[in-house]
């Protein structure tokens, strides 16, 4: 049986310098991640154009800026790939303290979006602090499991600073009050941490103590509530849906109006003012309702494959840090996407979650894409894509063999 | 137990869930949601074909149709404007603010806030500023002569479709085919046309011209009123036919109805009666009888039969005795006599020496007991029944006109077929049917249906007829320089199993001139109170519409009125004849036409007209026409004081009403335009000239309506 457990041959961080001996880094997830983005404008214009001009007046206002984050995220996925991934581990805690305390900047100043502090505005470009959270606690978990991987099944020395910073990040995000990211943040910290070797007592217990917690929270704001109640009570056959989840319910029509090949590029109906936030949140029911069923089965196989090509590296990943983070961004990216199809196919009740690189978006893109910079760079230092003249004096068919039966 | 494969298990499920989800909505419930966006974002938005109009035989306008504007609004777009747009409306209409504001809470996304308003009326409300409150013209029937011929042309209900009379039988080609546009709707519910369905244009309905003769038609009812008001009778009928076509030229019902006031007429009103009802013809029934006795050279006109001095008892089967009485009491006369004196002794005396067979077999080639065809809706064949059917009274009965069902159009077709030489023809109204660009779609054409009288015994029952009016009970429909042929007839009704003492059905049927007949007419009346016989009560009614028939030669030129402007003098027209037309349908003749009028007098008649009829002038010229009241004489009737009384002005055109006033000298003062519906001082008040008279006027929708 394969353990998930630390190799027992460490390379030694400290002397080795592989940034000009990399070998190829993970070319498929750079052309899906790419495809995604490339696609995403175009869906994005399809989806905001008639929004853009009921708001702003001109169809390609919301589209101009997608562009703009895209390039940047395009940008940033480059230049993270290119730069060392164990250099996080060193400042992976400064950067989560500074979140930290973005995010109580956030709160105390933050302006408000749909009843939510959830923006900070800085020179004019206003991001998400809980989005830069969500990664700088995966790369801090990721150094502390791999730097207490003993100890991880401890619960005083292991278990408790990992939930400790799990809480904070995921109380402050709540509070904003964004509950779905702050469900979503904690789901992928109990996934790192059950990773990790956490013992699955700690884990129960900690989740049980959360459970009240939770309860509570959800029934105190009342489009919560009713959220929940709209997603268990759902009616999505009859003629009226109730107002609360006319959203959802236009854009299951979305999805069913393209059938198997989607009514074609630009033509949506729904997006001509029937489906709120179509470029946003429910950006996946347009690509169902132009592209249909073929449509939206590729963008999910994009997905998956980012979700099978990431896991993949986990595993052979250079060192426990990297391989916790491989796992903490995949699992980040891929369930943020999941999440955003399951709720916009009426699967999960309706929260904010956007669907990474395609849906309008601010600065969740840009770190998404710098994200998979950072998982690109882990691939790159794995022995999965060889350099052939990077490897000196070994047996090249002997190294090759595996690698192109694994790879293609 | 590995971690990493747990989790990827968990995510992999969730790809499939999320798979399976898909499959569902987008493959096996596709259609559905393809049916509810469609829904969503289609929205079928029909083009109303332009119904046909209706026209009379000299291409007089009788109905046609106006725009009138309709304010829907959309309650989710106007949203927090609802109280500014229900304040805005109550200002306008003078409603309260909670009927709109009701309207727009509604869930629904089209709400009516105001319908059928004229356009003149829209015009000074100015909605630009109430977002999501739209104006859609609807289209109207219009009738230009309101209650004239109101049953034949009939009339639509408030969706356009015809319910009685013309409009009724015609409907089908009046309609034509609605269009339509499918349009794209957006999430507010605005619309933009969608290319992917083709406009279907609407195919506009057919114009229908009938053979009614609306001057003909005027005289006939307007007699047929006054006449029915003297004789206090509960209704009347008249019927006028081109003895040598069988065209209708007129047919007047009173009460009349007005089709352009829908919303308070009843069904019983709008029913054409000249072919709904049954009745017992009586004496005019005696033609039948006649010419069976004529035509089959069994009586001679001067044979002399024995009146029985008024009383004939007739022995009936099992001992009983029938007593038939005349109304006036006579021994020996002639068979010409006995029409003459309308003896119904006589007659069922004649009536045995006919035998069952050949009277029923006349009365049948009459057209008694089948259904003339004519083109209204509604008509019954009336009863007749077969000689073996008979009781042993009925054959003196049916002799002079009982025991058998007639209406009281095929009465008229029956003269018709002795006016014009024997010939019976088929009674028709419809003349031809016109396409929008005026090509003739169909055309009806005279249908003669068979010969019931020879040219000789039809000449001689010409004289027989003559002598009624001459010298006999038809008298009071005498007309000095012309001669008239006529039949008197009164029957009491039979209701409820029994004939009712004291109702009765007064009728004459005539026409004239004998030497070559042009018209036929009948006049019923029903349950004369002042007069009962057809003498006294039908007759006069005849006589007065046949003066003034005769008054009036050449009365609306038979060219086409439209023909008029497409003379090559296209700035002149022929000043149509007007004279003893009821004022207001001159009035609205001569506008048709596109002549200012100018009215003196206060009657409802034209008298006089200047110029004269068949004057050419320019169209836009004036018109005078003086009615059968002179200015200083009545209306406003002088008191021995010198001062004045105010008349009534109310349903008056401020026209009229300014000139009612301007002749008793009178200070007018208008407030409004259209009909006036209130003034001050109220009418009756004595004034002296030079006082002022204020009238409140109202808009008329129906004749302030844009034509199209």
């Amino acid at each position: 049986m394969r353990s998930f457990a630390p190799r027992s041959a460490e390379p030694n961080l400290g002397d080795t310098n592989m940034t000009q001996k990399n070998n190829h880094i993970d070319r498929i997830i750079l052309f899906v991640v790419l495809f995604l983005m490339v696609a995403s404008t175009v869906v994005v214009y399809s989806a905001s154009s008639m929004w853009a001009l009921q708001k702003y007046g001109a169809s390609s206002h919301l589209v101009d800026r997608h562009i703009i984050k895209v390039l940047v995220g395009i940008a940033a996925m480059f230049l993270a790939m290119r730069i060392d991934y164990h250099n996080y581990k060193k400042i992976s805690k400064i950067a989560l303290a500074a979140c930290v305390l973005l995010l109580f900047i956030t709160l105390a100043l933050g302006g408000e979006v749909k009843g939510a502090q959830r923006w900070l505005n800085i020179g004019g470009f206003s991001f998400q602090p809980s989005e830069f959270a969500r990664f700088a606690l995966i790369f801090h978990l990721s150094a502390l499991l791999a730097s207490k991987k003993e100890k991880a099944a401890d619960y005083k020395t292991g278990f408790l600073p990992l939930v400790l910073w799990i809480g904070v990040v995921v109380v402050l995000v709540m509070l904003q009050p964004n509950f779905s990211t702050g469900v979503f943040i904690f789901v992928l910290g109990m996934v790192m941490v059950f990773i990790g070797g956490a013992q699955l007592k700690h884990i129960a217990v900690s989740l049980l103590a959360l459970l009240p917690v939770v309860i509570v929270y959800m029934i105190s704001a009342e489009y919560r509530l009713r959220r929940i109640l709209t997603f268990l009570g759902k009616d999505r056959n009859t003629a009226t849906p109730s107002r609360a989840n006319y959203q959802l319910w236009q854009g299951i029509i979305g999805f069913g109006n393209g059938g198997w090949l989607g009514v074609g590029m630009g033509q949506s109906k729904q997006r001509d003012l029937f489906l709120p936030e179509s470029y946003g949140d429910f950006v996946f029911s347009i690509v169902g309702e132009e592209y249909g069923f073929i449509g939206t089965v590729l963008f999910l196989g994009l997905f998956l494959t980012i979700f099978l090509r990431g896991f993949r590296i986990a595993k052979n990943a250079r060192d426990d840090f990297g391989r916790y983070l491989a796992i903490g961004i995949t699992c980040s990216i891929v369930m943020y996407a999941l999440g955003n199809a399951l709720v916009t196919l009426g699967l999960f009740p309706t929260t904010g979650l956007p669907m990474p690189f395609v849906s309008y978006g601010g600065s969740a893109i840009v770190i998404s894409s710098f994200a998979i910079g950072v998982l690109l760079n882990i691939s790159s230092q794995t022995d999965l894509h060889p350099r052939l003249t990077a490897v000196e004096g070994a047996d090249v068919s002997e190294l090759n063999e595996p690698a192109v039966g694994k790879v293609y | 137990m590995n971690r990493l494969l747990f989790i990827k298990i968990c995510l992999l499920t969730a790809f499939a869930a999320a798979l399976g989800s898909l499959v569902k909505i987008q493959i096996i419930d596709a259609a559905k949601y393809q049916a509810i966006a469609r829904k969503q974002y289609e929205a079928k938005v029909i083009l109303p074909a332009t119904r046909g109009n209706i026209y009379d035989c000299n291409g007089n306008v009788l109905a046609s149709n106006s725009m009138f504007v309709s304010y829907a609004a959309d309650p989710k777009i106007i949203g927090e404007n609802t109280e500014k747009v229900a304040r805005a409306f109550s200002r306008f209409f003078g409603k309260p603010e909670a009927i709109y504001l009701q309207k727009l809470h509604s869930v629904k996304r089209f709400v009516w806030l105001e319908r059928h308003i004229a356009p003149n009326v829209a015009r000074s409300f100015d909605i630009r500023k109430l977002t999501g409150v739209v104006t859609l013209d609807e289209p109207k029937r219009l009738y230009h002569y309101d209650e004239t011929g109101g049953q034949v042309v009939g009339c639509t209900n408030t969706d356009n479709v015809g319910i009685s009379g013309a409009e009724f039988t015609f409907d089908k080609q009046l309609r034509g085919k609605d269009g339509y546009v499918v349009m794209q709707r957006d999430g507010l519910g605005r619309t933009r046309p969608s290319t992917d369905f083709p406009r279907e244009e609407p195919v506009n309905g057919h114009s229908i011209v009938l053979t009614l003769d609306i001057g003909y038609q005027s005289i006939v009812e307007d007699e047929l009123k006054k006449g029915a008001e003297r004789a206090k009778a509960d209704a009347g009928i008249a019927i006028m036919l081109d003895p040598n076509t069988g065209a209708v030229l007129a047919m007047a019902h009173y009460p009349s109805v007005n089709p352009n006031t829908l919303s308070n007429i009843s069904m019983e009103a709008l029913k054409v009666r000249a072919v709904t009802d049954m009745v017992e013809p009586g004496s005019v029934f005696k033609l039948v009888t006649a010419s069976a006795a004529l035509g089959n050279n069994l009586v001679k006109p001067d044979q002399m039969f024995f009146a029985e001095n008024g009383t004939y008892r007739v022995p009936l089967n099992g001992g009983r005795v029938r007593v038939i009485r005349d109304t006036h009491e006579n021994g020996m006369i002639t068979f010409a006599q006995a029409l003459e004196l309308s003896s119904n002794i006589v007659f069922a005396k004649v009536g045995n020496i006919i035998g069952a067979e050949r009277l029923y077999t006349e009365a049948r080639n009459f057209g008694f007991g089948m259904m003339t065809g004519i083109e209204l809706p509604g008509e019954v064949s009336g009863d007749l029944k077969k000689p073996v059917e008979w009781s042993g009274a009925t054959l003196n009965s049916m002799a002079f006109g009982y025991e058998v069902g007639v209406t009281p159009l095929q009465i008229v077709t029956a003269y018709a077929a002795l006016a014009n030489g024997g010939t019976l023809m088929k009674p028709y109204i419809f003349s031809k049917e016109i396409d929008e660009e005026g090509n003739i779609v169909a055309i009806e054409e005279p249908e003669r249906i068979r010969r019931v009288i020879s040219p000789e015994t039809d000449q001689v029952l010409k004289n027989l007829f003559l002598g009624v009016v001459e010298h006999g009970t038809g008298q009071s429909a005498r007309v000095p320089g012309i001669s008239i042929a006529g039949k008197t007839g009164t029957s009491r009704k039979y209701e409820d199993g029994k004939y009712e003492a004291g109702n009765y059905n007064a009728s004459f049927v005539g026409f004239l001139p004998v030497e070559n007949p042009t018209i036929v007419l009948l006049v019923m009346i029903e349950n004369p109170k002042n007069g009962y016989t057809g003498a006294m009560a039908s007759a006069p009614i005849f006589k007065a519409v046949a003066e003034r028939i005769m008054n009036n030669n050449g009365l609306f030129s038979k060219d086409k009125i439209a023909g008029n402007r497409g003379d090559e003098d296209t700035l002149l027209v022929t000043v149509p004849n007007v004279c003893n037309v009821k004022a207001t349908t001159a009035v609205q003749l001569l506008d048709d036409n596109g002549f200012h009028v100018s009215i003196t007098g206060t009657g409802d008649v034209v008298v006089r007209q200047l110029p004269a009829p068949g004057t050419k002038i320019h169209y836009s010229d004036i018109v005078q026409v003086m009615t059968n009241l002179p200015a200083g004489e009545a209306g406003v009737a002088p008191d021995s004081h010198g001062s004045n009384q105010v008349p009534d002005l109310k349903g008056m055109t401020i026209r009229r009403a300014i000139n009612s006033l301007m002749t008793d000298k009178l200070n007018v003062e208008v407030l409004g335009s259209g009909i006036v519906i209130s003034q001050s001082p109220i009418a009756g008040t004595l004034v002296s000239p030079g006082m002022k008279v204020t009238v409140v006027c109202e808009p008329r929708a129906i004749t302030t309506a844009q034509l199209y």
